[in-house]
């Protein structure tokens, strides 16, 4: 894939895919475009209404196709608008985690984090953060395997 | 807890069995029995048994394991179960009947675990294909449990079983002992529930757990053996799941029959999203695919379905090893999902099968847990 040293001078540029809660990181997302803060276009964004129903297939279905980094944002702990939707997605974070480990993946590729809805900046920094490291670990392998 | 001996005459520990339950059915200790029923030919169907005379072909000894029978107990109690039903399982089953109990695909009310020690199962192809007078005979099968140890074959022990580090049922309301106990000599049976005794019109074994250190040992020693056996498959998988082609490659051969899924005691879903239409793409799309990465696998979306199936059952996996029976390609989809599964349930902290109280690690959280996640910055 396109790289800094395939000689052709292209730069990796990652591509994430983000689902974010409707009520907080959506929001949030929207704060920062709003107060035209600054973040690189690298990110998809997917509206959810929790981050409790991010199914981890739809994580997962990103990786295999050779997304580069996966980011699901939700409501701090205590403000998720369905009481414990984002607990419940801490725990399949932390399971998926551990599958990623396990079959060969780098889990450093997905991200969780809360951002409410009045922080803007926060979400333009998670952004800023992620292309950040996705670049230092380079392109996600997956994108060049086909047979899956 | 109290203990009991079921006689044995003529070393025939089968036809003892067979009165045991005869006289757990007509005592009234029990309205149904699950149990396997003899169909000839060396083999054995799980059947629900109501009439008494029935159990004359009943068969749990079986060394083979077509099915993890925790899907048929499942369909018989359901949310309740209609009348006193006892059950004879192995170990794996009653680990796998549990972790449905937390599915709510199953209840334990009014329902009777009779769990036996499992001293392994062998290829059921291999079983079968050897003529019926150079099978297994349950008596040098059981002589070997004795002494903690799996008869050798041919045909071959289950690799699942060869890595089992469970064989002794743990929930069971009524346990028989074949490890560790000569069995054909008297089969020492253990009742959780003191009433059942009485009820079942059982005497209480006197000088009772006499019996107790030598199984212990024995049992410990069986363990042992196939923990070496667990931890060296174990790392093998986790080392060809990082070598170079990874998961990928392991699932090369998968033909998506699903049929590690139909097998699989934990996999319930009515409505798998892998059986919707969900994955039927047009031509359209598997072109735009191809062009994405210059090829694409037909058909696709193996690793997600395989991958799916980690994330929604790996917590709950009990080892039966059924999913690898059931393969057609010899994909080790069952230490596949043993290796991941050891490694995600250590996350939680939890034990697949042990406690139908204790909540699976999906369903249940702690606000106070993790508490690192997602604040970064």
């Amino acid at each position: 894939m396109m790289s800094d040293d395939d000689g052709r001078n292209h730069r990796f540029e990652p591509h994430i895919v983000a689902f974010l809660c409707n009520w907080c990181t959506y929001t949030g997302a929207d704060l920062a475009g709003t107060s035209r803060l600054q973040y690189p276009s690298n990110v998809r964004i997917i509206r959810m209404m929790c981050s409790g129903a991010v199914d981890p297939v739809y994580v997962l279905k990103p990786l295999i196709e050779g997304a580069d980094g996966v980011l699901i944002g939700g409501c701090h702990p205590g403000d998720c608008h369905y009481q414990t939707g984002n607990y419940k997605a801490r725990r399949r974070y932390v399971a998926l985690r551990e599958i990623l480990k396990a079959t060969g993946f780098d889990e450093r590729r997905i991200w969780l984090r809360w951002v409410s809805a009045s922080e803007g900046q926060r979400f333009a920094d998670t952004v800023n953060e992620m292309v950040s490291e996705l670049k230092e670990l380079g392109p996600n392998p997956m994108a060049e395997k086909w047979a899956v | 807890m109290m203990d009991t001996v079921i006689p044995v005459e003529n070393r025939d520990v089968l036809a003892a069995v067979r009165g045991f339950l005869r006289q757990i059915l007509e005592s009234g200790l029990v309205e149904s029995l699950f149990v396997p029923l003899e169909v000839g030919d060396g083999m054995a169907v799980p059947a629900l048994v109501t009439d008494a005379n029935r159990l004359a072909l009943a068969n749990p000894l079986l060394p083979v394991m077509p099915i993890n029978n925790a899907r048929a107990v499942s369909a018989l109690t359901g949310k309740r179960t209609p009348a006193r039903l006892g059950v004879v399982l192995r170990p794996c089953e009653i680990r796998a009947l549990i972790e449905l109990v937390k599915l709510q695909q199953a209840n334990l009310e009014d329902v009777i675990l009779i769990g036996l020690d499992c001293p392994g199962t062998y290829d059921l192809a291999e079983y079968q294909a050897s003529p019926a007078d150079q099978r297994i005979q349950l008596s040098d099968y059981l002589a070997a449990a004795s002494q903690g140890e799996t008869l050798p074959g041919p045909p071959s022990l289950r690799l699942a079983c060869q890595m089992c580090v469970q064989p002794v049922p743990g929930q069971a309301d009524i346990h028989l002992h074949f490890i560790g106990v000569d069995a054909l000599q008297g089969i020492l049976v253990t009742l959780k529930d003191e009433g059942a005794l009485a009820a079942g019109g059982f005497a209480a074994l006197k000088g009772q757990n006499r019996l107790k250190p030598v199984e212990t040992t024995a049992v410990e020693k069986l363990i042992s053996t196939r923990r070496q056996v667990r931890d060296r498959e174990l790392a093998a998988m986790r080392a060809r799941m990082n070598a170079n082609g990874g998961i990928a490659s392991i699932f090369a051969a998968c033909i998506r029959c699903h049929n590690c899924m139909t097998a699989c005691p934990i996999c319930y879903c009515k409505t798998c999203l892998f059986r919707t239409a969900a994955f039927d793409h047009t031509p359209e799309a598997y072109l735009r695919a191809a062009s994405r990465k210059g090829a694409q696998r037909m058909l696709s979306d193996t690793l997600l379905f395989q991958m799916t199936r980690l994330n929604h059952m790996t917590t709950s996996c009990v080892s039966c090893g059924m999913c690898s029976a059931a393969c057609p390609s010899d994909i080790p989809v069952g230490t596949l999902f043993s290796a991941i599964g050891e490694q995600v349930q250590a996350a939680f902290g939890y034990k697949p099968g042990h406690d139908a109280a204790e909540p699976l690690p999906l369903v249940a959280f702690q606000a106070d847990e993790w508490t690192e996640i997602g604040e970064e910055r």
